[in-house]
Order: structure tokens, then sequence, then C-alpha cells
């Protein structure tokens, strides 16, 4: 039948095709229309920043948590702290302290406050005056205090300070008078001040906490944040966005851009891909093996630092057979770090032979201890009572840090090497947020995980990690409480003569490398990428990341306009 | 016709019903405590017993059938293990952004599907049929994510095109209100609406052109199939005896007679859709159902798992249903074969 009307047919077939061909011209070029606006929409339309970051924020209020993620999205950007460490001159400088006097005796310190400084205006609070000594009694009263009203109310406790001991170590925190407090600690300390000038040691307002109270919803001061930073909080979409506005009347030099809004994409690909097409201005931890290839972009500018920190394996001493340092000895000498650091960080890491990065002066390196020597590991795990070995689990951490690019092939790199010493490892992982709760509740068998420095202090490195207290406030990812490794930190912090407090060091670093809580594995580069368009982004060896001066420049490199052209 | 409706309703009523019964059922399938399952909230939780006993869970099991019901009405879906987010609150957010891409994709899909089906059938076994079947074969056969990466490389990355995540430039506040980015700039009227449309517009091209593929070549074969059908039946024949011209044939008695077989296998292409979009969600990290349902099967957060299954497979039925009921008031020949056949 088709063929019997085909000369009438072929006029329709030929008018239908072309309408056909019409239509789904029509249609790419609908599609494509927009696309010659892409450069100007995102350089010029709207002011503002794109950071990808690697995770959810859990709450934005830095005191309660000691995730890199959470601290990197929220401390300087919404809060600042009393005094801060300059990393280059080495000391600490005023911020929301002008002034600060040590006693003689080493016991009592006193700030003088800035009487500027305005906490944000946002659509839930309205503050009625500037910061003064009030706030910061309120700030520290939160975590010392189990009676505050505001203690318990984010069911997080307060990881940092516990762990690193300033919970017992400061015996009161008085208002002298409006503009001045003062700390008195039950001993001498001399990390005192790095963690005062750590990202955990923000300041909150005693004014909101106040009203929160009234309207009886205090859990919101976690949620719905109100400090003094460049930034103040507008919104957050899990997994979607964070988005902040800048604080009008910030006391310092305002922010450079109105607007900061934190991505969440969890994948590093995606991240590095999204840097690439303008869906973000700065990426952090950039894919290892991509480095290289990224430094060469021209309209990619990859910044790092040499930021001490530690990636390591931790093994959960509660549980058995973990409990026996001789397993625990075994599974060092059972995997071969120096592979590790190729595939894992394409080099740019060193082995760490130390809880404590190599930068450290206080560092104590003890590569004899996690040697590379399966035959040994078999050895001592006969001798342990595991002939035929055992199976456990290995928890490798879901994001990307600085100490850990990819924990994932991490851990399957040393699945691969305990199988060769008889012991079956499977991998596990879970959303950050999850695996941190499960982490704190001891969970897991052994933990890729790591520390990044937040202050210079060598301190930074033991209490909080390794300490009793850390074991109390769920940071100690060993689960490990050794109360002669406590009496070496104690005997080290509580001197200022580097030389006493080295020698003290010494001997908790070597203690470490008898009963193996851990397996320091590598002491790596921090990357951060950005489109080569922003200004005034700095990367500090310490803390979380610092956007306020940060901006997106509106000239396009040359070429590109000549191509648009 | 209203005996069908009828029929057709309490189909779908009782296939819902069986529904809620096998989510409701869910809850003490997963591991774990059924009323943590269903609502979400942990053993150690002090609201534990209040909601335990809401639920019904201190009765039989048809009470708590019941309690189930009601909170599922109420819109009291439990919340997220993970985040305490409210389920039925998100869902909806979620569901809106699905839909957007889903439809549009279909919507768009119609276009080049059903013309090129045509136009393969006028030509049968020649070329043009020839390179239409291949093409549609290959479209067919590549899966949906290979797709996506290859028009992130090609268009996104290489030509720096389109954007390739989310649904906005972020730096536009919108809003979310129903979770579709187009009518949530509609309803909320920001400052840089006309800016923020076209951000929109630039972020949905790349997940819809590459969700409209499997449709289109999908649409392709079954309009294809359907004409060639069509066009060998007698009143094609007649049509040309009684002088009526090519044209007139092809556009008033084939195609609207070829499109009914179309229409009955929309539903199936549906499910399919729907599996793709969750796919495309991941890849271009769009805010929708799926993105959230395959996070949630992952961290096995039950009480999404459970809502997130009874939306889709609801509204998987109640396109099938409707679809059903379409075909028959638009076709009266399939009206007339159902009562034949009942």
């Amino acid at each position: 039948m088709n063929r019997t009307c085909s000369p009438k047919l072929h006029s329709l077939i030929s008018g239908l095709q072309i309408s056909a061909v019409l239509a789904s011209a029509l249609y790419f070029l609908a599609a494509c229309s927009p696309a010659r606006e892409s450069i100007p929409e995102t350089s010029t339309d709207i002011d503002g920043l794109m950071y990808c970051a690697e995770g959810n924020p859990e709450t934005f209020n830095p005191q309660l948590v000691t995730s890199g993620t959470t601290l990197d999205i929220t401390a300087a950007q919404l809060y600042d702290r009393l005094i801060e460490y300059n990393a280059e001159a080495q000391e600490f400088e005023p911020s929301l302290a002008t002034d600060w006097h040590v006693a003689n005796d080493g016991l009592s310190y006193r700030f003088q406050l800035r009487n500027d400084v305005e906490f944000h205006t946002t659509a839930w609070f309205t503050p009625s005056r500037t910061l003064n000594a009030h706030d910061v009694a309120f700030t520290f009263q939160r975590w010392l205090n189990p009676e505050h009203p505001f203690h318990a109310v984010s069911n997080r406790g307060f990881p940092f300070f516990h762990a690193a001991g300033l919970s017992d170590l400061i015996e009161s925190v008085t208002a002298i008078n409006s503009h001045e407090i003062e700390i008195r600690l039950r001993q001498q300390d001399s990390s005192f001040l790095a963690n005062l000038a750590s990202d955990f040691a923000i300041i909150l307002s005693a004014e909101y906490g106040e009203q929160l109270l009234t309207a009886g919803t205090p859990e919101l001061i976690d949620y719905q944040p109100i400090g003094t930073g460049p930034f103040q909080f507008a919104e957050f979409r899990k997994d979607v966005l964070v988005r902040y506005y800048r604080h009008p009347k910030y006391w310092r030099t305002l922010a450079a851009s109105n607007q900061i809004v934190f991505r969440i994409t969890q994948s590093d690909h995606k991240r590095m891909l999204m840097l690439l097409t303008q869906d973000c201005d700065i990426s952090p931890f950039p894919p290892a093996r991509d480095v290289s290839w990224l430094r060469q972009q021209p309209q990619i500018d990859l910044q790092d630092t040499i930021s001490p920190n530690t990636g390591f394996w931790a093994f959960n001493t509660d549980r058995p057979p973990f409990d026996d340092p001789m397993v625990r000895q075994a599974l060092a000498h059972g995997i071969n770090r120096n592979a590790i650091l190729s595939t894992v960080y394409f080099d740019h890491a060193v082995r760490a032979d130390s809880i404590l990065p190599n930068t450290s002066w206080a560092h104590h390196g003890t590569p004899s201890a996690y040697r590379y020597d399966p035959e040994l590991a078999r050895e001592l795990l006969q001798e342990a009572g595991f002939p035929n070995g055992f199976t456990m689990q290995i928890w490798a951490l879901p994001v990307q840090r600085a100490y850990n690019p990819n924990a994932r092939l991490m851990a399957e790199r040393i699945q691969a090497d305990l199988a060769r010493i008889g012991v079956q490892a499977n991998i596990v992982s879970y959303e950050w947020s999850t695996f941190r709760r499960r982490l704190a509740a001891g969970e897991h068998d052994s933990v890729l995980i790591g520390w990044s420095a937040d202050h210079a202090d060598p301190d930074n490195f033991f209490r909080p990690l390794l300490s009793c207290a850390a074991k109390a406030s769920g940071n100690n990812r060993a689960q490990w409480c050794d109360p002669l490794f406590d009496e070496l930190l104690s005997a080290a912090i509580a001197s200022n003569d580097p030389k006493v407090r080295k020698i003290y060091y010494e001997q908790a670093q070597e203690h470490l490398a008898q009963e193996v809580p851990l397996v320091p594995i590598a002491h790596s580069i921090r990357f951060q990428a950005a489109r080569a368009n922003i200004q005034g982004l700095v990367l500090e060896p310490y803390g979380g990341i610092q956007l306020r001066n940060a901006k997106r420049v509106h000239t396009v490199p040359a070429e590109q306009q000549n191509e648009e052209e | 016709m209203p005996r069908y409706i009828a029929r057709q309703l309490a189909l779908l009523l009782i296939t819902l019903l069986l529904l809620t019964i096998f989510a409701f059922c869910l809850s003490y399938w997963f591991p774990g405590d059924p009323v943590t399952n269903s609502a979400g909230i942990f053993l150690d939780d002090p609201r534990y017993q209040d909601i335990a006993k809401a639920r019904g869970f201190e009765s039989n099991v048809f009470v708590q059938y019941w309690h189930y019901l009601q909170h599922l009405f109420r819109g009291d879906w439990g919340v997220s293990l993970l985040d305490a987010d409210p389920v039925f609150e998100q869902l909806q957010l979620r569901f809106g952004a699905t839909l957007e891409i889903a439809i549009l994709a279909m919507l768009i899909a119609f276009v080049p599907g059903l013309s090129l089906g045509v136009i393969a059938a006028l030509n049968f076994r020649k070329a043009a049929d020839n390179i239409i079947l291949g093409l549609s074969l290959s479209g067919y056969s590549i899966p949906v994510f290979w797709f996506a990466q290859i028009a992130i490389l090609v268009v996104s990355v290489h030509w720096g095109a389109l954007p390739i995540a989310g649904q906005i430039n972020p730096l536009y506040a919108i809003q979310p209100i129903t979770g579709s980015i187009l009518i949530d700039i509609a309803l909320s009227q920001p400052e840089q609406a006309g800016a923020a449309f076209r951000s929109a517009l630039r972020h949905i091209t790349l997940p819809v052109l590459v969700l409209a593929i499997m449709p289109t070549v999908l649409l392709t074969r079954l309009m294809r199939n359907s004409m060639l059908d069509v066009l060998d039946k007698n009143y094609i024949i007649s049509g040309y005896a009684k002088g009526l011209s090519t044209p007139r044939v092809i556009w008033q008695h084939a195609i609207p007679n070829a499109m009914q077989n179309v229409v009955r296998e929309l539903g199936s292409l549906l499910s399919l859709l729907i599996t793709n979009t969750m796919i495309i969600e991941v890849i271009f990290s769009w805010p929708g159902l799926g993105n959230w349902l395959i996070r949630s099967i992952y961290e096995r957060d039950f009480p999404v798992i459970q809502g997130g299954l009874l939306l889709i497979a609801a509204l998987i039925l109640s396109v099938h249903v409707l679809l059903n009921l379409f075909h028959a008031w638009r076709y009266p020949q399939v009206r007339k074969d159902l009562y034949a056949a009942a």
C-alpha cells in the first residue's frame, strides 16, 4: 500500500522531515542559546562566592565539634575569638581582646575587650548592645559549668575543651568590669593561650542566649547562630547549601564578598568538575592524582600549605583483640605505609613516624615501631594467640581531609596488606555525621582518620587525641586510656621550658611506639583550588579557612574575551 | 464508562491499600526496632515511649496498622534517622524537584520521539527508517549515566556552556516552596527574577535533555511500530480510495489511531523514566527524591526508604490508572472492547 501512493507520500515525507529537522534544531537551539551568556552570568550578575564544601556541617557552633569540615564552614566565618595566632610571626595577636596580661604565677589571665564589636542582626535576633565581658563569661560557662542552662541543650558535649583538659584546668571565669575578664587556672598550662586562639574558642552572645531561654527554645543557639564574625547565617539546606550574608557592622574591615554559599559536594571529582565549569569558585581537597594537572591550568589557582597534620589508623583498644598491644604491633608491622604514600597521597605527603608532625619542635620519630615487616607481624600474631588471624573492620572516613585525601582507597590497600598476614578486613563507611556519631560511641574496630593542628603547640596532638579525658569526651578514636601516658602529658604542659617539655614529649612518643594505640601514616600537604579570578584567599597552616577577604574580581582574562567576540 | 471508572478507581484504592500494608510491614522486616524504623525515633530518645504509644505499638498489629494509616494521612511520616528532618516535608520538596525534570523530559521527548517514529514508518525499510532505527537502538542500549558523563564532559567541561550541579546558581536565594525551581522563582518573585530564571533554565537543560533521550528513543520505536500497523488497516486504503489527500490520511486517520497504542505504553515508560531520574539526580546534584532515596538506602535510613517507596509506587500506580481512564475516554473502540469482555 505504501508503494502505491509513494509519489504523493514523498512530498509529505519531505515536509515532515523538514519539520522534524526544524523542530529538533529549534529544540537544540533553545537548549544552547543561554550558553552564550554563561561567562557573564556567573561573573558579573551577582556578587558572592561559591565554596564547594566536602560535607554537611554537623552544627553551627564550633565548640561542639572537632570535625574540620564544620570548623571550616563555621568558625572564622560566623565568629571571632579573643586572640588569634599568627603563624608567620609565630605569636598571638589581638582579636576581640585588645590586650592580655598573665599573672606572674601563670594562673591568672586578664583580657581587655574591644568595645566596638557588634553582634549579627538577623530576622530572629536584634542585639541591643555591643560585646562585653558578660558574653565572654557566658560562652565559657556554657562548656565549663554542667549546671549552665545551655550546657546540655545540644546533646553533644564539648569534645575539644574536655579532651584538651580545659574543663578541668579553668577554675573560674569572672567579668572584672564590663570590658575586662579574668580567667583563673588551677595549674600552669603552657598550651592555654594556644587553645584560646584555636577555632573552638569562639564567643557567643549572652543576650541571644537570654532571648532563647525566655522563648523556651535554647537548642536554636547552635542552629540559628549569632556571632560577631564577618558573615551572618541565612540558610541551611542539608546536602545542598549553607548561605551566609556579609555582616554589615563587622568590627574589622567588612567582608569583601556580599554573600558566601557553601555548596555541599561530597565527591572530590565532582568538586573538581564544578570548579572547572564555574559551579564553584573555591574547592578544598582536590583529588590527589589531579593536583599536578590542576597546577598547569591557567584558569585555576592551586594553593597549598604545610598544615601540620597526621593521618592515622586507630584501633579500638576497648575491643578484643585490639586490647592486646601485641596484636596492635602486629597490625602496625603488617601494613606497607610507603606504598600508601604513593598510591593514596601521590607523594604529596611524608611518612609519619610519630603522631606529632615532623614540623613540630617536640617531634620524635620511632620508625622501627611501625616498620613494614609481614614476617614479624605473623610471628606477633602467633604469639598473641591468633595463628590463623581474625576478621576485623576498618572504618574509612567518608570525606576528604588534608591528612587523608582518599580513606576508602587507603582502606583497600590496608585490606590487601592485612590479607597477607592472615587478617581479613571489611571496610565500613557512613555519611560523615553518622560516621562521627558512631565513632564517638566506640562502635568501630579500627578507623582511618586523622588530626589537623588547631594551633602550634605540640599538646594539640596528644591531649585532644589520646588522653583519658579525650576518651571520656568521645574524641579518642583509640578509646585508649593510659595513666602513665596522661602523667607524661601533664608533666609536659606544667612546664614552660621547651627543653623540659621536649623530654616528656619524647618519652610520651616512645610510650606510644610501645603501645601502638594507633599507627601514624602520613603528614600531608593541604591543597585548595580556586578560580584564578578569586582574590584575597589565604590558606592558613592552623585552623579553618578564612573567607572574609576573598572576592571574585570581574576582569575576564583577555583570551577569553576574544573568544567571546 | 462510569462502571469502568468505578472499577479502575476501586482497583487503585485496593492496590494502594495493599501498598500501605506492605510499607507498614517493612517496619518489621527491616532490621532493628519497628518503632524506630517507622517513626525515626531512637530507643534512647525521651520521646520514644510517647511515640510508641501514639503509633499503637502497645497493642496488636491491626491497631498498629490503623494508627499507621492515621499518621500517614495526617502527613506524619516520621523523621529521618540521620538528621531528624520530617520525612513528609522533605518528600514534598524533593518530589517537586523530581517531577519537574521528569515531566519536562517526558514533554520534550514527545516532539522528536513521535515525529521520528512517523518518519521511520513512512519510510519503512528505507534509509531514513534504518538510520532512525539504528539511532534509537543505540540510544536505548546506552545507559543514561554514560550519556550524562559524556554530556558533562563535552558540553560543560570542554565548551564551558552549561553548569552541571544543582537547580540554580546558589547565589540567587530562592526559597524552596514547591521544590520545582521554575515554579518557586515564579512564586517568590526575587529581585533579579529574570536572571534567576535564566540561571535556572541553564541548570535544568542538561539533566532534562539527558533524561529525555530514553523516552525519545522508546517513543520513536513505539510510534513507528504502531504507525506500521495502522497504515496496513483497511480504513487507510479506503481513505485513499475516496480520494483523500495523503497529508489528510496521515494527520487525521493514521496518526490519531497510531497514538492509541502509544498512550497505552506510556505507563511503563514512566516507571523507567523515574528510575533514570534518580540516577540523573545523583549525577547532576539535583535535590530531588532520587538523590535522597539513594542516600537513605546507602545509610539505611528506614523511615525515608519507607516513605520514598510509598510515594513513588503510589505515583506510578496513579499514573497507570489515569492513563487507563484517559485511554478509555479518548478511544471508544477500547471502551467497547472492555464492555465486551465484561
